[in-house]
Order: C-alpha cells, then sequence, then structure tokens
C-alpha cells in the first residue's frame, strides 16, 4: 500500500488496491456471496465489534466492492471509498451521514435534477432545508449561510448547466463556516481533478457514467478526504464517532449508520465491471475531452445553432477557472442551442450516430433535449435556475472518430 | 515482550519495544490502512503510529469502521 501511494494516476487506475487473485487471476474476483462464514463464534465476534477485518454480508461489505473502494481511494487521495449502488445512493447516503432534522444544505443551483429532486423535495419531508445559490457568485454563497447551515455542496461542472465554480474559494467559505464541502465530481471524474486538491472534504461520484465508461452499470461513491474535523460542536452526532475514529469519523458514521441501514449497497457484478472500466478512466477522458472541444467549435460556425455552452471554448466565462482547476481539460459534456424546442426534437431525430438517452459518459455519443425529460416535472423558474432552456440540446461527446461525430451533427443541422 | 491484543495475550518474539507502525506489519494486522489503534486506552493518531512506541506489558485495541456494529 505505502508504495501504490507513489505510483502515478494512471498506474493507479489499473493497480491501485489490486490484490493477487485465486489462480493467478488478473482481474478482480466477482465474489457473488450474500453472506460470509467464519471459523469460530469469536471471529465473528471480533469483526462485528470491528476489532478485526473481515467479511459480514454483502450489505455491509463485499471483497469485490472493497476492491473498488480502495482503487478509489487511492485514486482521490482520500482515506476511505464507500461504493453504493447508484450515485443517488451516493448522494443521499453521504448527505444524511451530516444532516439532521433543523440543518440546512446550502447548495449550488447549478445542479443535476436528480439532486436537485432529492434536496429540494424529499429532503425537506424530513426537515431538512436546502438554500440554492448561483455557485459562482462568492459573495451570495457567504451571505446564505446562517446558523443552521452544516454543508456545502457543489458540482464540479454543473449538470447540465455547464457553470464552472471555483471550488478552491466556496472551500474557503466552507473552512471560515466550519461546515464540510462536499463536490459531485461525476462529470469531471477522478481524471481531471482530485476534489482534495481543490479543497473538497467529501467528493461523490456517479459511477454509472465515465469511471464506467461504457453505459453497463449504475454505481455511486463516496469518498471521504479525512480533512474535516468532526470533532466540532457543530456536530454534536459525530461525537462517538470523532472521538473512536479520528479522520475515518465520517466513514465510519455512514458506513455504521446510513449506508447499513438504508442498505443502497452495490452488487458485486457491478464493482467488478466498474473496476474493469476504470482502468481506462485516463485515455478515455482524453478523448471525451478532445472530442468534445471540435464537436463545440464545430456546433459554434453552425448557422443553425444559436449558442455552445462548454467551458473549453476560449470565450466561455468559465474557460479560465475550468483550466486551471482541471489541467486544461474540460470534459466530455457540453449543451448547445438550436431555434426552438421543436428544432431540437427534429435534430434529435436526425441524429443517426448519437443516441438519444437520458446519460452520459458512455463511449457511445449520446443526447437528450433536457428540458422535456430529466427535468420535465419542474416549473420554467426552476429549469431556468438550472440551466435548461427549451431549445438546448446536451451532448455527451463519445470516443467515436471525432470526423464521424461530427458529419453526424452536420447532417442532422443540415436537414432542420 | 507481552502485550494484551484486544483484550487478549498476544507474544512478540525477540523484540522488547516496536513502532505501532512495525507492530501493524508484525502482527500481519488486515487493512492495516483503515485501522483505529488504541494503546493503553488512548487513541493514537495515523500520523504518530511511525514514532509511538509500544513496550512489553502494554495493552492495545484494534478498532475498524467497516464492521456491522457500533
Ligand atoms: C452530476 C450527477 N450526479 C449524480 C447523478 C446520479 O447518478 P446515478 O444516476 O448513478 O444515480 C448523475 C446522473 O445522471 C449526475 O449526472
Amino acid at each position: 500500500m505505502a508504495q501504490e501511494q507513489t505510483f502515478h494516476f494512471e498506474t493507479l487506475l489499473i493497480h491501485g488496491g489490486l490484490e493477487p487473485g485465486p489462480s493467478g487471476a488478473t482481474t478482480v474476483p466477482i465474489v457473488q456471496s450474500s453472506s460470509f462464514a467464519h471459523e469460530t463464534a469469536e471471529d465473528l465476534e471480533d469483526i462485528f465489534r470491528g476489532r478485526k477485518a473481515g467479511q459480514i454480508y454483502t450489505r455491509l461489505n463485499n471483497p469485490t466492492t472493497e476492491s473498488l473502494e480502495r482503487r478509489l481511494a487511492l485514486l482521490e487521495g482520500g482515506v476511505a471509498a464507500i461504493a453504493t449502488a447508484s450515485g443517488m445512493a451516493a448522494i443521499s447516503t453521504a448527505v444524511l451521514t451530516i444532516l439532521r432534522s433543523g440543518d440546512e444544505i446550502l447548495s449550488s443551483s447549478s445542479l443535476f435534477g436528480g439532486t436537485y429532486s432529492l434536496f429540494r423535495d424529499t429532503l425537506a419531508n424530513y426537515g431538512i432545508t436546502s438554500r440554492f445559490v448561483d455557485p459562482t457568485d462568492l459573495a451570495a454563497f457567504e451571505q446564505a449561510i446562517n446558523e443552521n447551515t452544516r454543508l456545502i455542496f457543489v458540482e464540479t461542472i454543473g449538470n447540465p448547466k455547464m457553470d464552472v465554480p471555483d471550488i478552491a474559494a466556496l472551500s474557503g467559505i466552507a473552512r471560515r463556516a466550519g461546515i464540510p464541502l462536499m463536490v459531485d465530481a461525476t462529470v469531471t471524474s477522478p481524471y481531471l481533478a482530485r476534489g482534495r486538491d481543490l479543497g473538497a472534504d467529501i467528493v461523490i461520484h456517479s459511477t454509472s457514467k465515465f469511471i464506467n465508461g461504457t453505459g453497463s452499470v449504475i454505481g455511486g461513491a463516496v469518498i471521504d478526504n479525512g480533512t474535516f474535523d468532526w470533532g466540532s460542536p457543530l456536530f454534536p452526532h459525530f461525537e462517538p464517532f470523532a472521538k473512536k475514529y479520528r479522520q475515518f469519523a465520517f466513514s465510519a458514521r455512514l458506513r455504521k449508520l446510513m449506508h447499513k441501514d438504508f442498505g443502497a449497497c452495490p452488487a458485486p457484478m457491478n464493482s467488478f465491471l466498474l473496476t474493469e472500466g476504470i482502468e481506462t478512466l485516463g485515455l478515455r477522458m482524453e478523448r471525451h475531452c478532445s472530442n468534445a472541444l471540435e464537436l463545440a467549435g464545430f456546433l459554434r460556425n453552425h448557422p443553425r445553432v444559436g449558442w455552445v455552452n462548454y467551458p473549453g471554448l476560449a470565450d466561455s466565462p468559465f474557460h479560465a477557472i475550468a483550466g486551471r482547476q482541471f489541467g486544461n481539460r474540460y470534459g466530455g459534456v457540453l449543451t448547445f442551442g438550436v431555434a426552438s424546442q421543436e428544432e431540437s426534437f427534429r435534430l434529435i431525430n436526425a441524429l443517426k450516430l448519437a443516441r438519444n438517452l437520458a446519460n452520459i459518459g458512455d463511449a457511445k455519443t449520446l443526447v437528450i433535449h433536457p428540458a422535456s425529460t430529466i427535468c420535465v416535472d419542474y416549473s420554467p423558474e426552476q429549469r431556468t435556475l438550472l440551466g435548461v432552456s427549451d431549445e438546448m440540446i446536451r451532448v455527451s461527446v463519445g470516443l467515436e472518430h471525432h470526423e464521424d461525430i461530427i458529419r453526424d451533427f452536420s447532417q442532422a443541422l443540415d436537414s432542420l | 515482550m507481552q502485550l494484551t491484543v484486544n483484550g487478549r495475550p498476544a507474544g512478540i518474539e525477540d523484540k522488547d519495544s516496536l513502532s505501532v507502525t512495525a507492530l501493524l506489519d508484525e502482527l500481519k494486522v488486515k487493512d492495516a490502512l483503515y485501522v483505529t489503534v488504541e494503546l493503553n486506552g488512548e487513541i493514537i493518531d495515523r500520523p504518530v503510529f511511525d514514532n509511538t512506541v509500544v513496550k512489553d506489558g502494554d495493552s492495545l485495541e484494534f478498532l475498524y469502521f467497516m464492521g456491522g456494529g457500533r
């Protein structure tokens, strides 16, 4: 393990946390077992009491899933990672580990629709209030903190608004308020930036996206960077965990309460597929980014396209901050507008290569009309807040040859 | 030296003292990356594992947050 910490990111993607398999197997074994037997009653007691490491029951832990978790923790530079059944399970489990009734989330208004729904409606039913503020307006963010705020939540690149907050500055705001910063890094993946380096205390991934990379798995992960002091009097419910587990306080509370009790564990098969998919994350992200830049450039110059939102474009208001935070790479997702919703439907229907579906991060190029799908239940005002307009199309740019992607959009636009 | 580990006697041959890091290695403690160590009732912070010395007669508890109980 000590040696692993000196490996480069690309090497960790392949070897991080990987232990020698049975019979010399080089892939992570799929341990498809609900439960795990132990020799003696004393052994099982020790494991239950946490005196010994060991497997109990796949809802709590599983060797295949632990292999994925070790790799994610190493890649993010965190003290621990917890894999979950989906990205939404990661967010809800992590958020409920921190918050109690009466507490408030100060959230970016630029959010994935599912997260917005969780914060605005579902958590509100349990006495947790969310306040939504433009994450690029630092003064407004700072002002919105009150005596009940217990968490700041942002996305590295807002999906689908494509805005890019200054995460280090938001981290400073969280530090000054004595509260943790949770960052959903799904759109950037661990490859474009490690949340820890930007000042995030907790990092979220929907592993369904770029980490899987092939559109075959639903999964999520919570990475605990061990950077927040949970002994703070603002979090009295963490006291026993902070005392006993120190830097693992958050992971311990999450595992021993929310993850165990809500039960949103991943299936071993999905964890296996994620350990396979993640190996090529670096190579894939480079291609996603370069293809997205090519497509953004093409769309911007097309007369039927009203606007293109991609931080990789030099005149994007987020070009400088994204370049700084993400090592001059800008991700594989972009949005653009045509004349109307009706025209965007005709465009989607005319595409031959790009698939019309609700996902990002696949090897295949994907499109969706967010206003009529992911955000269909929201009012026009709420859609505006989330950065979703009627004429907008979101593209998750795949790994095909960029000329074929551009040709597809070109023929579809020309058919309008 | 003789230690008490998780409430049970544990002997370490040919050594009078060891750092916590070396002891985790010596005892082949599984998933040492995730263990919290309590030495004589006091939790030892991970950054000082290398220079915290364990001596004959000491009592240690290992704590994992991955287990089932609280
Ligand atoms: C930024 C972001 N966060 C979270 C999620 C939710 O992840 P999942 O679909 O794996 O539950 C998504 C999924 O679309 C997403 O794009």
